[in-house]
């Protein structure tokens, strides 16, 4: 025999953990009553919906018992940020042909509590089979990775992890979780609990391990003395030829590691910093910053600054920044010098605020030219080999120069 | 609820002059019951027109009645008793509004009948508020969406209004005092306001275009399962609903009932750059139209709320947006801004900036000189007047869904400029520059457009002219 708790309906919620769904077994009036007769019928299946960006959608679903004509259905929560206006109620429809139609008639809100009562019309008795969904607050999704590089820092093996925290103050037995891409999984969340599941492991991801000197983003290392601050990173290119692309990799904590060079890798396995991975379309680069080179000096110098006046006010002005580099590493390396012509145009004659017209000098030295894929009317990217040092570390120094031409300054 | 809140009407049973009798401290009264009531709801202002009848008993000669509200939020300059029948053996001959009693009346009805007649009170409460909201769930291929309108009545009057009919305006109009601003003083001094203009005002904007609808509906039993109907009908500048039978609203609760359902509405995906309305981003679009073709077009859809789910194809919803919409006339088009798409990369890269025709203004003349223009002579006293900056632009969009995609753009410029390009653009207004593009599923565009501004000496007008010609990268 079914049974059919009699409730009290001051101790009715209470009685609930959170969001609690009941079929009021009597006519619409008693909604207000103190003592009713209901039916409470269980979850069947949840959904964690984590594709929006800003919202989590919670959808449950259970079999309402419903009599023919009117019934008063009453869901209610307590102590969980429900959004009462994005409720949905929603009947799924069943193969059994016995199942009645159904059709939610009105909802009414009570003052001052968490709680609505939906009045649903059946043409029949029966069970009903309905969906409820509606936004949940704090029940939250945050994304990290594991990056593990080989020795050689040729390629790296990448692990993206899902973390769900679920302080909504609800629990949710085996419940569907979907990130929006990746798998769905299918896990029991605990109140106050996080759990962190893996969405994939990208295996084998070829990577650029880049050294980059940038006055305007990364400063001098000693401005007295000249010299630029060289960063490294990892470049990781989110496309199917890197053994990713399969989708955007969103906004989360890179730890990074690298294998150690013995017969035993994962033993010899170290850590060499975090980074944030920032939103990564397909088709583009993460970068993953690792500190600063200490082998590579780099010294920066206006060479040349010279003002030609072309009539009345009308300047342009001849600039030559060069560039002294030493690499004591024992292996060659490719450093990218990138500079803002905005930045040399202000360092040269003072801002004008306009935008700045250049043309590459007779006297750049960079081999191959400025990277056509980097590189824009606001900056200039250039790459420089770097041989190794020599066998008692002694390291050849490299000059290269940016001609540049300014014009019509005034 | 307000125990406390109770609209009164008494018949007080006493016979000659009302006023000495009601100063004794034992009073009679007998309480006819209200026999039907009709709330006209107002969306636009805090505004409520109460319609109720009852029965009464009158004798002959003087009859005093006494209606009172305490606790409420009526108006009680609105306060209007009418005879439904027996209207000629009936008369008003005074109201008072006693000044120990704020909230309270008294009327004293000449009668030449014995016997019953319907009576009418009408008045105006604010408190009751109803607005409208929507949910729209996108099929899983994007291609229609199946909408649900509802309107929400929400009581706070402080009374209970058991089995009213409903209905609800849609619709601004226009009034010069707010509601609950009269119902909390007394009538003594809201009769020293200009009274006449303010009844005036508020009839004519409510009461006459109202009064001229009949109401609908009627009590009626439980509600059949298919819900009940909301009747829709146009009067003056106003939209009228009329909620199918009668409702009781308890005092601090509200009520939610459908307005319209619209199945397999047709859905069109559109990007759009337009950064004044929608932000500095390409934004993901669903239009709809509010028409007949659309499965729609039966109500304007007034303000409201709109959440917009979409079916994710795996037995499950996904949620896209939540947004208001402002008032949608019968044909419009419906817009609603879902963000942007991680799937579609929009990106501005400016190629190249460069100067030409340079002015100079011989200092202490009014002498121009172009640059190059004679160029074995070099002014030196001369000063740059006038000059076009040329700033060639890649506009790159990758398209990473399966669906073919149509973007919008629009970008406004300040000044004198020169909008060139073979992209077919056209303007938007004098300023902004509207164009189109297609990108196919899994692909990527590059739209190059070139933008001249005239400045200084150059500069002879302050807007946009659009130009076809061929951009070249460098």
């Amino acid at each position: 025999m079914k049974k059919i708790p009699l409730f009290p309906c001051f101790s009715r919620r209470a009685a609930m953990l959170a969001a609690a769904l009941s079929v009021l077994a009597c006519l619409p009036d008693s909604a207000l009553g103190r003592v009713k007769l209901i039916t409470l019928p269980v979850r069947e299946r949840v959904e964690i919906q984590l594709d929006n960006p800003r919202a989590t959608l919670v959808e449950e679903e259970r079999f309402v018992p419903l009599v023919k004509g009117e019934n008063q259905v009453d869901f209610s929560w307590a102590s969980t940020q429900i959004d009462p206006n994005t409720i949905v109620f929603r009947v799924v429809a069943t193969a059994d042909e016995a199942a009645p139609d159904v059709k939610v008639l009105s909802v009414s809100y009570p003052p001052n509590e968490s709680a609505l009562v939906w009045t649903v019309g059946a043409s029949d008795s029966g069970s009903a089979r309905v969906r409820i969904s509606y936004l949940l607050g704090n029940l939250t999704k945050s994304f990290n990775y594991r990056a593990v590089a080989a020795n050689d820092e040729q390629s790296l093996d990448l692990s993206q992890y899902m973390r769900l925290q679920n302080l909504a103050n609800e629990e949710f037995a085996n419940s569907g979780v979907w990130a929006g891409f990746g798998p769905q999984f299918l896990k029991p969340i605990g109140m106050n609990e996080t759990k962190e599941m893996l969405i994939e492991r990208y295996k084998n991801v070829p990577i650029q391990k880049t050294y980059t000197c940038n006055p305007v983003e990364f400063d001098f290392l000693d401005r007295a003395q000249n010299k630029l601050r060289v960063p490294m990173h990892y470049v990781l290119k989110n496309d199917a030829e890197h053994n990713l692309g399969a989708a955007p990799l969103p906004y989360g904590k890179v730890r990074i590691f690298i294998q150690g060079a013995g017969d035993d890798p994962q033993a010899g396995t170290a850590f060499l910093g975090e980074d944030w991975g920032q939103f990564t379309p397909k088709d583009d680069e993460m970068r993953l910053y690792l500190g600063v080179a200490q082998d590579i000096v780099v010294k920066r110098t206006i060479e040349k600054n010279e003002r030609k006046r072309i009539t009345g006010n009308l300047h342009e002005h001849d600039v030559i920044v060069k560039y002294e580099i030493e690499n004591f590493k024992k292996q060659p390396v490719t450093l990218d010098v990138v500079e803002s012509l905005r930045h040399i145009r202000n360092e040269a004659r003072g801002d004008s605020g306009r935008d700045v017209e250049w043309q590459l000098g007779k006297e750049t030295t960079f081999e191959g030219g400025p990277d056509s894929e980097r590189s824009t009317s606001e900056q200039v990217v250039f790459h420089a080999q770097l041989p190794a040092a020599g066998p008692e570390g002694k390291a050849e120094v490299i000059v290269h120069k940016l001609h540049v031409l300014l014009k019509n300054e005034w | 609820m307000n125990p406390l809140a109770r609209i009164m009407f008494a018949v007080l049973a006493f016979s000659a002059a009302a006023p000495v009798a009601r100063s004794g401290n034992v009073d009679l009264s007998t309480v006819p019951e209200r026999k039907s009531v009709q709330l006209t709801i107002y969306n636009s202002e805090d505004l409520t027109l109460v319609r109720e009848t009852r029965v009464v008993t009158f004798k002959k000669g003087a009859n005093p009645l006494q209606f009172s509200w305490a606790n409420t939020l009526i108006d009680p300059s609105s306060v209007e008793l009418k005879f439904l029948t027996a209207a000629d053996q009936l008369d008003v001959l005074d109201t008072t509004f006693p000044h120990d009693k704020p909230q309270m009346l008294y009327w004293n009805v000449e009668s030449e009948l014995d016997g019953e007649a319907t009576i009418q009170i009408t008045y105006f409460t604010s408190g009751i508020t109803w607005s409208a909201d929507y949910v729209g769930i996108a099929s899983a291929d994007e291609s229609t969406m199946d909408a649900e309108g509802f309107v929400r009545v929400t009581n706070n009057s402080g009374e209970e209004y058991d089995d009213a009919q409903i209905r609800l305006v849609v619709g601004t109009i226009n009034l010069v005092e707010k509601i609950a601003q009269l119902a909390q003083i007394p009538m003594s001094a809201v009769a020293e306001m200009k009274s006449e203009e303010l009844s005036t005002l508020r009839r004519s904007a409510a009461m006459d275009a109202m009064g001229s609808v009949s109401g609908r509906g009627g009590q009626s039993g439980p509600a059949p399962a298919d819900g009940k109907e909301i009747i829709k009908e146009g009067l003056s500048e106003y939209f009228i609903y009329t909620v199918e039978g009668t409702e009781t609203i308890p005092n601090g609760w509200s009520k939610r009932m459908r307005s319209f359902e619209a199945e397999d509405v047709p859905l069109k995906i559109e990007y759009r750059y337009r950064p004044k309305e929608y932000g500095d981003q390409l934004v993901r679009m669903y239009l709809m139209t509010n028409d007949k073709p659309s499965n729609l077009g039966t109500t304007p859809l007034p303000d409201g709320a709109i959440r917009v789910f979409r079916d994710n194809g795996r037995d499950g919803l996904s949620f896209l947006t939540q947004q208001t919409i402002k008032y949608i006339p019968i044909g419009d088009k419906i817009e609603l801004n879902l963000g942007p798409d991680p799937e579609v990369i929009f990106e501005l890269v400016k190629l190249r900036s460069f100067r030409d025709a340079i002015w100079m203004q011989i200092n202490g003349t009014n002498k121009y000189q172009q640059v190059g223009e004679d160029a074995q002579r070099t002014e030196v006293n001369s000063s740059v007047a006038g000059w076009d900056d040329h700033s060639v632009f890649a506009q790159r969009i990758r398209n990473y869904t399966s669906q073919p995609i149509g973007v919008e753009m629009r970008r406004t410029y300040d000044g004198h400029v020169v909008f060139r390009s073979p992209l077919e653009p056209k303007l938007h207004d004098y300023q902004t520059v509207e164009f189109r593009a297609g990108v196919p599923p899994g692909e990527r565009t590059e739209l190059l457009f070139e933008v001249v501004q005239h400045h200084g000496y150059n500069a002879k007008q302050n807007n946009v002219t659009l130009e076809a010609a061929e951009v070249v990268r460098d």
